[in-house]
């Protein structure tokens, strides 16, 4: 028999134990590791995209020049000529075409045609002085963010001395202000970064995902209960299910090409239309919703279908009354898990043209659209700077949405959740 | 007048639950004893005329549209004749854009008098479908209430109904996968009759530009998918490099070694990093990681392009450790506790156990799980659009700049695209490719799993 | 008011509800039944005995055509209930079972509340008419049920708060509401500590007045308190089948005896 305290079985465990101690040690790496990396995805877009939920804004004094605008002339006149008065109040010793222009691109393209609608709304306004504050254009926006660094040598920088001069005497004048970027939420989309807004992909979002949700749930569900309570188990019924899970393995792209042929190709639907996206995204949220609702379906226990049918309750009404009640928490957990994931999906929606530049929201699931990833595609692959912190500050409100949608399914699983 | 068609049935549909029903009632009062229960009358009235007469307004919505575009073009088939079938579609667009009071000029006369005439056909067609809706209800509801008696048996109608509408949903799954491979194989077919089989295939040039005029030199065209394979196998070795380890050790820890509070905390976490969509994580490549390799890579001294496969690989990678890490605990859990018991009684440390009994036991369903992460390494779209190249090369170097299947199929795509010319079929040719190769290895993965799984239950 | 009276242990009707003739049930290949004869009486209590696996469950679940949901199970031979083959294919398993009602082995109520339980079948059935017809049925299903004390004031709290034996009481009132002829019990106390045991047992000698009761047990001593018949069941063989005091004093076959004795169990 071997003496356990031994010399060389000490240093034999001590081996073994170190061994373990690096296993342990790898583990703990890999698991760093991927922390690390969630901790900078999230905090490379919250510093880059945190900039973006304010705006720049300049506030002036506009004299409404009857010279300029004339009533009967509305809704044309010459808006971009008093703004810049209002400006040159500041600046009077700036003149030559060249140079006004420089000065008037202070103001966000945006400025004329909000003053316009407020003109063409109450004409009573011309001749009279108002008060207005407009974003300013993206480079001072990024230059008051400090995006847009001083100490660049002036030709690498988007803004000119003479421009930060500008944007300076402003600023000290008290006209400069950072309020919060309402815009984002509630302007559409724009080639100007200072107007560009979320509020069509929202609506494109909302209306694509309804469509999705209306598509695969009662399908989904239906399913589920056949498969699971009703269907022989023969081949046919196991094909289907072989069929199931290799849907919900099928690359999303694929989806897209499916939608293209089928939905735009074949049957001749509007392009860029929510109701084509919501249809395609419900073709692969069905496998999700059948496999989560199979899966509630199976955790209810036989008892309870013994139950009913000893007291004479056909199969439908066990079905009906007993089990989908029972398993509906579990089905609406995995129905918002599957919602979610339509939410950020993007590739199929590219290739049915949901990437459109579209300036107005869409009022129906038939009108052309963007939803929120691809309008977060779009914009990043846009040029402007003023995109950048605009992109990540579009997915911050698209991980809210996926954020609030887990938690309402976690919070549903383990409200409802029942013990059997 | 769609809204009307559905105004029409809901009402009907009302009016049949209701009559029936009371007729139900009514024999019961009588005190005979009824089959089915009154509700399951009134039900079966409802079910009989909701069902087809919404098939029917579907069908017809689906189908009008293309019905009325071949009158129309019939209509005005004197002044198409001639012309190619993209202008065709700019005229029929034209005019419909009159018909909903959107004019740009003036067009010519006989374009607005089509766009009357298309106005007058969509009123009709829904005028004639109202019409059908209406009668149709009627009948139905006749006939169903003309069923109701006391041995009828409602209920076993209403229940063969719902059978036969759960049996459709569960068919739906079906259609879909004929759909994609029928879509696929129609539109590559079309592609193989303008490009070989074996180019396609075999070719080593992937130049998907096609000659804007007829006249145009050298701008022929490749379509060799070669290169573009190459460059997804390139993205899916690294992506997988960076994943399975991380995942698997990640796996380990949390099976075996980890508290159980730092559980609760991790694997939520990997979680998140799972539900982050992939449009976040190509956002993040061109933000974050192109950058900061390239630059690493320039203070060596290396000539690196800006869209790397290391970039995009990269990111991918991240995204498929929760993948990997929560098949390979699934795995790790199926194994039966007496195999862990039997490891550690002969006095193996956790270690021990971990490495020489629990992961040889767990492979099977590791491997599956990774399989299937290959597979969604190939599919992913995504990433690869927005941090890989669009050039393909014939290349191995991760530091280069590569192409893959997907991001051809979105860039061949984006746009307008018309179904004729081969660039666009082109985009199908490589979609059946990738479908067929991820669905085999999906069969196989999906199958390993399955297996697996059953060898322990 | 548990005196300790014992049951009649005289079989009291002679009328036949039940008749089976060369009852053979099969999963997929394996006969699980392999021909019973077998004729139940009404208002009287017939036991099931025999070691687990002998089958007795299985021919249980033939009476009311639970086997049906089984889809790998095969049932031959001929079940008559008065007179009418119940296998036949003009009858309706579903009003089968409103006719021969079951209770399972572990009390199972719905997780609804108490009235709802018991209101579930007269409502399926379409027994009541108004809402205080089914007043009515809940409450004399549960005085039947002799639960009607210990629940009229909370009817409408959810029935799977119940004690245990209350549960199985429950569920008797459930399968009492739809009115049926025929009561089935699966091992009705195999979930349920002695106490909750006496009472339910005391109920099925009190229902026996009104319906025909077949009680599965694992229990001799149970089957001796409550039965006027008993059959025995082994390997999926009917080997004994007569009135209980002739059973237990006087077997004539041979497995029974060993298994009454405790040699084969």
């Amino acid at each position: 028999m071997t003496d356990l305290s031994s010399q060389s079985v000490r240093s034999h465990l001590n081996r073994r134990n170190r061994h373990q101690t690096m296993i342990k040690g790898f583990g703990m790496a890999a698991i760093g590791f991927a922390a690390l990396m969630l901790f900078i995805l999230v905090s490379s877009l919250v510093s880059s995209g945190y900039k973006a939920f304010t705006q720049t804004h300049v506030t002036v004094e506009v004299f409404v020049d009857p010279a300029e605008i004339k009533p009967e002339r509305l809704p044309r006149g010459g808006f971009d000529d008093v703004l810049l008065a209002s400006l040159k109040t500041y600046f009077p010793d700036v003149s030559g075409r060249a140079d006004e222009k420089a000065l008037e691109g202070i103001f966000s393209n945006g400025a004329q045609f909000t003053l316009r609608d407020r003109i063409v709304a109450d004409p009573g306004l011309i001749g009279q002085s108002i008060t207005m504050t407009v974003p300013t254009s993206d480079p001072f926006d990024q230059l008051a963010k400090d995006l847009v660094k001083r100490d660049t040598p002036e030709t690498q920088r988007r803004v000119s001395d003479r421009e930060i001069g500008w944007f300076d005497t402003l600023d000290q004048a008290g006209a400069i202000s950072q309020p919060l970027n309402w815009g984002l939420i509630s302007n559409t989309d724009s080639r100007f970064p200072e107007l560009a807004g979320l509020k069509g992909a929202l609506m494109g979002s909302f209306w694509a995902l309804l469509v999705c949700f209306v598509i695969s749930f009662p399908l989904g569900i239906g399913a589920a209960i056949y498969l699971e309570e009703f269907a022989p188990r023969n081949r046919l019924s196991d094909f289907i299910e072989v069929n199931i899970n290799n849907l919900a393995a099928v690359p999303s792209v694929v989806f897209g090409l499916l939608a293209l042929a089928v939905f735009i190709g074949w049957m001749g639907m509007p392009r860029s239309a929510p109701l084509v996206g919501g249809m395609t995204l419900a073709l692969m949220t069905l496998p999700t919703i059948i496999i989560a609702t199979r899966a509630a379906l199976k955790a209810v226990p036989p008892s309870i279908r013994e139950a009913a049918l000893g007291v004479g309750a056909s199969k439908h009404q066990v079905v009906f009354g007993h089990v989908l009640p029972l398993a509906m928490p579990g089905i609406l957990t995995g129905t918002i898990i599957g919602l979610a994931q339509a939410l950020g999906e993007t590739a199929p929606l590219l290739l049915i043209g949901m990437n459109a530049f579209i300036t107005s929201a869409p009022d129906s699931p038939l009108d052309s659209a963007t939803a929120l990833p691809t309008q977060i595609f779009i914009w990043a692959d846009s040029p402007e700077r003023g995109f950048v912190s605009r992109t990540s500050a579009a997915i911050l409100v698209l991980l809210t949405f996926l954020i609030t949608m887990n938690a309402i399914a976690i919070y549903l699983r383990s409200k409802f959740e029942r013990k059997w | 007048m769609t809204t009307a068609a559905f105004a029409c049935l809901l009402v009907f549909s009302v009016i049949g639950y209701v009559w029936n029903r009371q007729a139900a009632t009514a024999i019961r009062r009588d005190g005979a004893r009824l089959h089915s229960l009154v509700g399951f009358h009134g039900a079966y009235s409802l079910l009989v005329l909701l069902v087809p007469v919404l098939v029917l307004i579907l069908l017809w919505l689906l189908l009008q549209g293309p019905v009325i575009d071949m009158l129309l073009k019939s209509g005005i088939g004197a002044q198409l004749e001639g012309l190619g079938t993209g202008e065709v579609q700019l005229i029929v667009a034209e005019i419909k854009s009159i018909a909903r009071d959107v004019v740009f000029g003036t067009p010519d006369p006989w374009k607005i008098e089509a766009a009357e005439q298309l106005t007058a056909l969509q009123a009709r067609s829904g005028q004639l479908l109202l019409v059908v809706v209406a009668g149709m209800s009627l009948v139905l509801v006749a006939l169903s209430r003309r069923k109701v008696s006391a041995e009828f048996r409602a209920r076993h109608g209403v229940e063969r109904i719902i059978s036969g509408l759960m049996i459709f949903c569960s068919v739906v799954a079906v259609f879909v996968t004929i759909g994609i491979v029928a879509s696929l194989m129609f539109e590559t077919s079309k592609f193989f009759a303008k490009v070989s089989v074996v180019e396609f295939l075999f070719g080593t040039n992937w130049e998907p530009q096609i000659p804007l005029r007829e006249d145009q030199v050298a701008a022929e065209g490749a379509f060799g998918w070669l290169p573009v394979m190459l460059g997804t196998l390139v993205i899916t070795v690294i992506a997988l490099v960076i994943a399975v380890p991380v995942g698997l050790m990640s796996a380990i820890y949390l099976n075996e070694f980890a508290p159980r509070k730092f559980r609760a905390v991790a694997k939520p976490l990997l979680e998140i990093l799972a539900g982050v969509p992939t449009v976040v994580y190509g956002f993040f490549a061109i933000l974050v990681v192109a950058p900061a390799i390239r630059s690493f890579g320039q203070s060596l001294g290396l000539d690196v392009s800006p869209n790397t496969a290391l970039a995009a690989g990269g990111v991918m990678g991240i995204m498929l450790i929760p993948f990997i890490s929560s098949f390979a605990d699934d795995a790790l859990s199926a194994v039966p506790q007496s195999l862990r018991d039997g490891a550690l009684g002969l006095g193996a440390t956790r270690a021990e156990m971990m490495t020489g009994v629990l992961f040889p036991a767990a492979i099977p369903g590791i491997v599956g799980g990774v399989l299937l992460a290959v597979s969604r390494a190939i599919g992913e779209t995504m990433i690869v659009v927005m941090a890989a190249g669009l050039i393909a090369k014939m290349t191995m170097n991760p530091l280069d700049s590569v192409t893959t299947v997907t991001v051809q199929i979105v860039t061949l795509l984006i746009g307008d695209t018309s179904f004729d010319n081969p660039k666009t079929l082109a985009a199908f040719a490589l979609g059946m490719m990738l479908f067929i190769v991820t669905l085999i290895i999906n069969i196989f993965a999906l199958r390993i799993v399955r297996k697996y799984r059953e060898a322990y239950d | 008011m548990f005196d300790t009276q014992t049951p009649e242990k005289t079989v009291t009707s002679d009328t036949l509800k039940f008749t089976a003739r060369d009852v053979h049930v099969y999963y997929d290949d394996a006969e699980a039944i392999k021909g019973v004869n077998v004729d139940i009486l009404d208002k009287t209590v017939t036991a099931f005995i025999g070691p687990s696996g002998c089958g007795k469950s299985t021919f249980l679940r033939c009476l009311n055509r639970m086997n049906d949901t089984i889809p790998i199970c095969r049932v031959t031979g001929e079940i008559r209930l008065d007179g009418q083959d119940i296998y036949d294919r003009s009858i309706d398993p579903v009003q089968l079972r409103a006719k021969v009602g079951m209770v399972f082995q572990k009390p199972n109520p719905f997780p609804k509340s108490i009235y709802d339980n018991v209101a579930y079948g007269p409502r399926i059935h379409g027994l009541a008419n108004t809402r205080a017809d089914l007043d009515v049925i809940v409450e004399k299903s549960l005085r039947r049920a002799a639960l009607w004390d210990e629940a009229k004031d909370r009817l409408d709290s959810p029935g799977t708060g119940l004690s245990g034996g209350q549960q199985q009481r429950l569920c008797i009132a459930r399968a009492v509401a739809t009115a049926p002829e025929v009561l089935l019990m699966d091992e009705p106390c195999s979930a349920l500590d002695p106490i909750a045991t006496a009472q339910v047992e005391e109920l099925i000698d009190e229902l026996r007045q009104d319906y025909s009761v077949v009680i599965v047990t694992h229990s001799m001593q149970q089957a001796a308190r409550v039965s006027q018949r008993t059959a025995f069941f082994h390997l999926g063989h009917l080997v004994e089948f007569g009135e209980t005091s002739h059973i237990f004093t006087n077997p004539s076959d041979e497995r029974t005896e060993s298994y009454i004795t405790g040699r084969i169990g």
